[in-house]
């Protein structure tokens, strides 16, 4: 009898890594396996099989509850290589692992230049419409003269961030890029219709 | 402002204040207003029975639209933030204190005088209050003490009353028993008050002695004895 799933479904496509890996000759140690999940990226993201160690099937095996297994495995994501081998066993139960074919290894596996985030951001920005007349008033009270490097207020963007990839420009650089208080620079234009955009 | 009266008058306050209150503006105030619910239902309601086989639809936004969102919330959170650590700057009182290091040295040092007038006045409040302590200690060490003697003494009075006893019960017990200077005397004594034993008994207690409840002659009594 076929199954008839009940619920909510899932993002995956695919086989649990024990259905691919215990079908293979030697547990299909030095073959190439990639998660289907991680096809989003224009980079390839797979693993290479180093050793496997088979785990004993759950007490209530369905499709809910799959079998896992221990894999040591060299990871690629997104076309990084880890220089350290990456034991997977929690996540081996997901459908959602799809094996090479041999003849496909090479041309699945190819490296892909990323395109490099070349953006200059801004250091300073203008304040919302309240907060400058607020300023405008506070340092008219204390100095008595306004200059236009008051009405500029910092960015506050995350450098301690690992992943960030922009450049925030220094002294006397010009950015790529400017940020407003009002709904700024479209990226999709069909939203806008018969709204006057100030940027 | 009717029911701003009712609750007033459900207080019991006199009319006075409420005129009092009935002056004041009532305009916006974000801190008179009551404090914001959650409509969900509570975490431990299972869901519906209804609704438990229900598979919402995923929502499939398109690629340019999900782009639009993603640009115009990212901008949002950055304003905000940088909004924030503005106002977090300008107004926060650690920015106001000053660098020079003899003005902090100097601060710090009137901060140590103070910390050691605070410290000397609770080290007084503990010494007053811990010597109150050991007296009332030592006091009641002190009576227990003295109680413990007392029944100590007690007990050994106890203990040489019943010795004596002892010593008298068995100095008037002695005067019955057998030594080796009366010995032969008793010896006789028992010889010659033979006792007899064969005689029947009643359950009142009435002894019945027969006529002959001895055998005669020496011979038989020789015999019965072997």
């Amino acid at each position: 009898m076929p199954y008839k799933y009940i619920g909510r479904t899932h993002d995956f496509r695919g086989k649990s890594l024990w259905e691919i890996l215990g079908n293979l000759k030697n547990f299909g140690v030095g073959r190439i396996v990639a998660r289907n999940i991680l096809e989003r990226y224009p980079e390839p993201s797979y693993i290479k099989i180093l050793k496997v160690e088979t785990l004993p099937h759950p007490e209530n095996e369905s499709p809910d509850n799959q079998r896992k297994i221990r894999v040591l495995v060299e990871q690629t994501f997104r076309g990084k290589t880890s220089p350290v081998p990456v034991l997977m066993e929690r996540i081996s139960y997901k459908p959602d692992f799809k094996l090479i074919p041999k003849d496909e290894e090479a041309n699945y596996c190819k490296k892909i230049e990323s395109v490099k985030d070349t953006r200059i951001l801004p250091r300073t920005m203008e304040f919302p419409p309240l907060l400058k007349y607020l300023v405008a008033q506070d340092i008219l009270n204390n100095k008595g003269k306004v200059t236009n490097e008051d009405f500029q207020l910092e960015i506050a963007y995350n450098k301690r961030s690992r992943n960030v990839k922009y450049k925030i420009a220094g002294e006397g650089e010009k950015p790529t890029e400017t940020f407003s208080m009002g709904l700024g620079k479209p990226v999709t234009l069909r939203f806008y219709k018969g709204i006057k955009l100030n940027n | 402002m009717f029911q701003l009266i009712k609750s007033f008058s459900a207080l019991k306050l006199s009319s006075n204040t409420i005129a009092k209150y009935c002056t004041y503006n009532l305009s916006y105030n974000p801190a008179l207003l009551p404090v914001k619910k959650t409509h969900r239902k509570p975490r431990w309601v299972p869901v519906a029975k209804s609704k438990v086989f229900r598979i919402p639809k995923k929502p499939k936004l398109p690629e340019d639209e999900a782009n639009e969102i993603r640009r115009l919330f990212n901008n949002y959170k950055n304003n905000v933030r940088s909004i924030r650590k503005y106002l977090y700057k300008k107004h926060c009182t650690i920015f106001e204190i000053s660098s020079d290091p003899q003005e902090i040295l100097k601060e710090f040092k009137e901060d140590l005088v103070k910390c050691h007038e605070i410290n000397d006045k609770w080290n007084a409040e503990v010494k007053i209050n811990r010597e109150a302590r050991l007296q009332k200690e030592l006091d009641e060490e002190l009576v227990l003490a003295e109680k413990k003697i007392e029944e100590q003494m007690l007990r050994e009075e106890e203990m040489y009353a019943f010795t004596e006893e002892l010593v008298r019960k068995q100095k008037e017990a002695s005067i019955s028993f057998i030594t080796p200077e009366n010995i032969d005397a008793i010896i006789d004594k028992a010889l010659a008050e033979e006792t007899d034993y064969n005689f029947a008994i009643y359950p009142n207690g009435e002894k019945i002695i027969g006529k002959k409840t001895r055998p005669t002659q020496e011979t038989e009594k020789v015999v019965g004895a072997q």
